[in-house]
This record gives structure tokens, sequence and C-alpha cells, in this order.
């Protein structure tokens, strides 16, 4: 009884020491509260799994499990907040490699305390400029920052252009008109001025009219004012920039107005499942930047995309390349076999990583190559109550994108 | 020998003869002697973290409680503070020991303009008027992105120092500078006229006090105090950003300032003490620490409907008394006064609850 007692409580004690040494600790920040933090969380579950029941990572030799660390940043309301929770995961839960974050004004402190105990920090979920451009101007401190999802803000912008002269063109032969009419829809917000001009500036070069600018409250319930005005203009396509609720009013009203011209651009509440209920059934041929659908961007999107849905019922958003992202350093690790940073940092470097949400590789500010079909993401298109994807147009599994009668 | 002897009769007599005053003296040596004896950098950060905010907590109260200047829009300070830091340190290449006082000083300044621009207003006014103040500043910022960083702020800032352990030093050393003359400042003639003016500040002009101007002058020196707590946050998480600017700022000042005490200066510093590491360790937990925040109003709440006073108050009238002859404070457990031997329990029954209030 004694001895089988004392067997116990040996294991007990060196249970929690061998589970130890042999897990790799990856902590998972991001802002738990809110929607982008539970899909950094679903993303990292899915890979976890997947990885564990492959039998871990092989570290030279040894198998290691995966360990997550869930780690709420509460970056949404508070920056401090963010940098206790990087500084407890790095000093007091021991994680060996960070992922996530998703404001930028918060990722940046928190990138500060990451390169302070030199851990790699992938990004997955901040897009400003400046993340990587540490990267570049102070490369021995900076070195061990990566951003797996999304594209820099200034590639964002690239691509929504590439969408936008792909349907300019279908809108040429459809419609035989030379300079296709935009009106520039942006919600009244920071995020959306540099885009604004950047529009305002390039469309003519594409030879595209602007027939305006309308910017409507992020929040604004009614936007016919702005919608007839556009309908007045003989616009034809609204470059849209609405991230906020007022989204779904413009699809519902467009809907309702039975307008011509198409939406395409960014509207976020229109990457949504539950967009299409929300406006009512109305929204048809909106259409939005998104990162997954059920189509092949890489061999991993479909089984990922309907896995991930089996599992929490819902379609990924981009937060959720976290998966991307645990599968990057298990690569990196076993390519290395070691998980020191100082090593592993020139294997990501040099990599070319088949994700779920593209094929990635990096800079020299770690900011993912872009390139349209590898890390541009896709352009989807609310078509009867489906989200479809339409570009770009040459990835297997995408349809034709759609317009309004005329 | 002569000095230690009578610095051991000082701190006797002063300080160990009253509970509260050797209460802060323990919390002054345990903050100072930390590094030494627990060197835990995350404990070091949140009591980094608490420092600075207790440095701006208590220049709310200066202002909010002693002048009844109830300011809904501390941040502002806040947030002036550390963009100046921020953009004098690394525009002009000052280094983060002088900017600090650049950021105190811009805040200053804007604690003049905000006080001229509220002279005439009281009570509800005044405090709806001081909530636009940062929200102007907040639009302004976005309206000079190139110059302010805008939405991401300005980041790549200095440390003060470079280890964990010396910002630790700078922030609390600084916290108890601050909050020491702050207090003493309080506890002055400038504090009783800043009492007069909330209590009464028609009677306060009759009695030939020149409010206006003593208004001005406390959002000045709270302003500074606020602001400097901002340069120093801003070099301690190298960014200084729109969220130092942001209403949840402001608001969480208030509750500080509710929760430990107003018109103390010591209450606030104690309430960033204990619910600022209070919400971090319930965010430890895995079950319940995306709950926090509500766990937070809660536990405020319950104090509040409590302690009405604010916690400090409540704390320090349950283990002291006030003598009723001598009006100085005495240990809870004393039947007379240390210094004037008056009778500190009431002599006629139920007349207890009239003796050992102010």
């Amino acid at each position: 009884m004694l001895r089988s007692a004392l067997l116990a409580v040996t294991l007990a004690l060196a249970a929690p020491i061998a589970a130890a040494q042999g897990t790799v600790r990856i902590a998972i920040l991001g802002p738990m509260a809110f929607v982008q933090g539970e899909n950094h969380w679903a993303g990292a579950e899915m890979a976890r799994d997947e990885i564990n029941k492959a039998g871990g990572i092989n570290v030279g030799g040894r198998r290691m499990q995966v360990e997550l660390i869930r780690a709420d940043t509460n970056e949404i309301q508070s920056v401090p907040d963010a940098t206790n929770a990087i500084e407890r995961v790095i000093t007091r839960d021991k994680a060996d490699f960070l992922i996530g974050g998703f404001r930028s004004e918060a990722v940046l402190a928190m990138q500060e305390v990451a390169m302070d105990y030199k851990k790699i920090f992938l990004g997955a979920g901040a897009a400003h400029s400046k993340l990587g451009l540490n990267v570049e101007q102070n490369y021995e401190r900076y070195k061990y920052w990566f951003r797996v999802t999304p594209v820099k803000d200034v590639d964002l912008a690239r691509t929504l252009f590439a969408v936008l002269n792909s349907i300019g063109s279908q809108i040429r032969t459809d419609l035989k008109t030379d300079a296709p009419k935009v009106a520039i829809l942006a919600e009244k917000a920071v995020w959306t001025e540099a885009l604004v001009a950047a529009a305002q500036k390039n469309l003519p070069a594409m030879k595209m009219e602007v027939v305006g600018t309308w910017q409507p409250s992020a929040t604004a319930t009614d936007v016919t004012a702005e919608l007839s005005a556009i309908d007045r203009s003989g616009a034809q396509i609204v470059f849209t920039m609405l991230s906020g609720p007022v989204g779904i009013s413009v699809g519902r009203q467009m809907g309702e107005r039975n307008m011509k011209a198409v939406a395409w651009g960014i509207n976020v509440e229109g990457q949504k499942e539950e967009f299409w209920q929300a406006a009512a059934g109305k929204a048809q041929f909106v259409s939005t930047l998104d990162t997954y659908s059920e189509v092949e961007m890489t061999p991993k999107t479909i089984p990922f995309v309907r896995a991930f849905k089996e599992r929490f019922k819902k379609a990924p958003t981009y937060n959720a390349a976290t998966y991307d992202a645990i599968m990057i350093l298990k690569a990196a690790i076993e390519q290395a076999g070691s998980t020191a940073a100082d090593k592993l940092v020139p294997v990501i470097e040099k990599m070319e990583h088949v994700g779920t949400a593209g094929t990635d590789t990096w800079d020299k500010r770690h900011d993912l190559v872009w390139a349209v079909g590898r890390t541009a993401g896709i352009a989807v298109q609310w078509q009867d109550g489906k989200k479809v994807p339409f570009w770009p147009p040459d990835v297997k599994g995408m349809q034709p994108f759609k317009m309004p009668k005329q | 020998m002569y000095l230690l002897r009578r610095a051991w009769a000082e701190l006797r007599d002063e300080v160990l003869a009253l509970p509260s005053r050797t209460l802060v003296l323990a919390w002054v040596v345990a903050l100072l002697a930390l590094p030494a004896v627990y060197g835990d950098p995350y404990v070091m950060r949140i009591l980094t973290m608490s420092c600075l905010f207790a440095i701006f907590a208590a220049s709310w109260d200066l202002l909010a409680g002693y002048t009844g200047q109830v300011n809904f829009g501390h941040a502002l300070f806040f947030g002036a503070g550390a963009y100046t830091s921020a953009l004098v340190s690394l525009k002009l290449g000052v280094t983060p020991w002088a900017s600090v006082f650049a950021g105190a000083a811009m805040a200053t300044l804007c604690g003049f303009l905000a006080g001229y621009l509220c002279l005439r207003l009281r009570g509800s006014y005044l405090s709806l008027a001081t909530l636009a103040f940062p929200l102007i500043a907040l639009g302004l910022l976005f309206a000079f992105p190139d110059f302010s960083g805008g939405e991401l702020g300005i980041s790549g800032l200095r440390r003060l120092t470079p280890s964990a352990t010396g910002n630790y030093y700078v922030a609390a050393v600084s916290m108890l500078l601050v909050v020491f003359g702050l207090w003493r400042l309080a506890d002055s003639r400038f504090g009783l006229v800043l009492h007069a003016i909330r209590d009464d500040e028609v009677a306060a002009r009759a009695s030939g006090i020149n409010t206006p101007r003593y208004k001005l002058l406390a959002f000045a020196v709270s302003a500074a105090a606020a602001g400097f707590a901002g340069a120093l946050f801003a070099h301690y998480l190298r960014v200084a950003g729109p969220s130092t600017l942001e209403v949840a700022l402001s608001f969480q000042v208030v509750i500080w300032g509710i929760f430990g005490g107003v018109a103390t200066i010591y209450g606030p510093v104690a309430a960033v003490f204990i619910l600022y590491p209070l919400t971090e360790w319930l965010g430890s937990f895995r079950a319940f620490g995306e709950l926090r925040l509500l766990i937070f109003a809660v536990i405020v709440l319950l104090v509040l409907l409590f302690m009405p006073r604010g916690l400090a108050p409540w704390l320090r009238d349950k283990i002291e008394t006030q003598c009723p002859r001598c009006k100085q404070r005495n240990t809870f457990y004393r039947k007379i006064c240390r210094l004037c031997g008056a009778a500190l329990q009431a002599q006629v029954p139920g007349a207890q609850r009239l003796v050992g209030h102010q």
C-alpha cells in the first residue's frame, strides 16, 4: 500500500517534468473575447491536434508534442494589457514561440517585448507596414519577427486594385464602355484615408473614371443619400472600404434599390457567414476581399476549410492562419533540428511554405512576398445566399463574377 | 549618534504610532526592496505599470477630489505628455531623461488651456466639457498622420534605462516623489484653498481668494503630473499611440479615484496598486480569465456599496480614531489620545458614532 502510494507520488511529480521536457510551448496571443482571438485560437488548436496525433514535432530525432498557451491580450481595449500578457507567457509560462496579435498599435508594443527576450514572434493579424520596417531598419534586434497573415497594408491595396482591374475589364467587354465609372464609398475612418487617396490617384491611370467619393459613418444604418447620389452619377462599380456595420446597410440597400452598379472592395461584414441574413437576403452580388474559401489556393486549403467548418461550425477568418504559423514553425524546427530562435530565423527566411491560406515566402522585412495566387488572398461575391469565390480566376474552384441586370 | 537617535524617535512617534503610516512605510520599503528579493520580470512589469498609473490617478485626485473639478478627460494630459515626449525624443534626438520633462511641460500647458476654457463651468457641465478634450486631441492626431503617426502612434522610442530593474526603479522612485509631493501640496495652505473652492466657491471668493487663479494652478499641477506619467509610460512601452488618449483611460482613472477614496491622494494610489494587479491576476485564470472585466466591475460595485467614501478612508477609520479634542489621529485600540490625553471613547452610550469620524 505504502509502496504503491510512494510510486504514485513519484510518478505524479515526475510526469510534469517529463512532459515539460517533451513539449514545444507555443503561446497564442489574441483578443480572446472577440472573433479575431477566437479564430487565432481555433486555427492553432487544429494545428496542435494534427501535429500531436501524428506523433509531434521531430526535433533532431526527438519527438516533441505541441503545447498551446492561450493568452488573452485584450488588445482591442487596452494596449498595456497586451504587453502584460506577452511578458507573462514568456517569463511565467515559459513559451518558446509567440503567435498572434491583431491591433497594430498593440502588436508594435508586443513586438518590443518579444524582441527583448529574443523570441520568435509570428504575426497573425496586424497589417501595418511599420512592423516589417523595423526588421529592415534594425535587423539584429527585430529579426525574430515574421508576418504570416495578412500581407502588409500596402499589398492589401495592391490586391484591391488588381481585382478592380479585372472587374473593370469584364465591364468593358460586357457593357462596351471604355472607361468604367467608379464611385468610392469609404467609411469615415483613419484607415480608409490612404486608400481613398490612392484610389483617386490610381483609377484614372487604370482607365477608370472616378465619379465621386462618399464617406458615411462606419455605423450608419441608412445610406440612402449616398446610394441615390451614386445611382445618379451612373457609376458601374461601387468601390467599398467598409469595416463597420455600415457594410450591412450598403449591401441591403443596394439590393432594395435594384442598383445597376456592383460593389467591390473591403467589406468586413460581407466576409462573415451571417452577412446574407443580416442584409435581409438583399445583398446580391456584393463582393469583398477574403482569405479562406473552398477553392484550391493550395492543396491544403479545401481540407482545412472543411475540417474547420465541421469542428467549429463556422468558416475560418484570416486570423485562423495561426494554423499556418504553427506548421511553419514545425517545418523550420524539423529542418534546423533545434528550437533555438537564432537557428530558426535563417531557415524561415529561406523557406517556401505551402500553407492553407497561400504559398508563403518572406522578403528582407520578413513580410510576405505579395503575388497573385500565392499570398494575395481571394475575392468573393455573394450570389443567391452563397459566398462564391471568383478571383484570382486561374485558381481551381473559382466561379464567374456576376453583374446585376442592366 | 544623536541624529540616529533623533531619527528613530521621529520614526517611533510620528510613523509607527499610527497604523496607516506604518502601512505606507511598509509599502514603500517593499516597493523599493522588491527587485532584490523577488526579481520576477512579469511582476516587475505589472508593478511598473501600477506605479505609472498611480501617478496618473493621484494627479486626477488633486484636481477632482481636492478642487472638485471632476475631470472626465484626464487622458488628455496623459496623452499630451506621451506624444510630446515621444516626438521630442525621436525627432530632435533628445535623451528621454529630458524629453519626459518636455512632456510634462506640454501637459501643463494643456492643463492651463483646458482649465481656462472651463473656468466658468461647474459640476456635470465641467465634466462633460472636459470629456471632449481628449476626443479633440485624437481628431487632431488623426488629421495629421505624418506628424503623429496616425492610428499607429509613434513607435521605436528609447527606454530610460535598458534593464527591467532600471525601468522599475525609475517608475517607483518617480511615483514616490510625485505622489509624496502631491500629498504635501494637498496638505498645505494651497490644498486648504482647493478644499474651500470645492466646498463653496462663492464663500472662498468672498474670503478674498482668487479662485480662478487657484483653479488654473490646480489644473496645471495636476496636468503636469499626469503628463509626466504619460511620458514615462510612452518610453516604457516604447510606443505613444492613440490608446493614451482613449475615453476608457479617462474613465479608468475616475474608477481608481472613487474606489480608493477621493481627496486623499493616497486613496487612488492604493486603488491602482490593488485593482491593476488584481485584474491581471484574474486574467491569469484560464477558466474565467476572459470574464475579468465583469468580475472587476462587481468588486468595484461591492466596495462602493459598502464603503461609499472609498477604500482608503474606510480602512483608515477602522484602524484609527480621531481625537475629539485635538483632532489628531490615534490607533483604534487606544483609550486616550496620545497627544492631548483626551478620552477617545464616548462617555455617553449611543454617542459613539459621533466620535472618530471627520
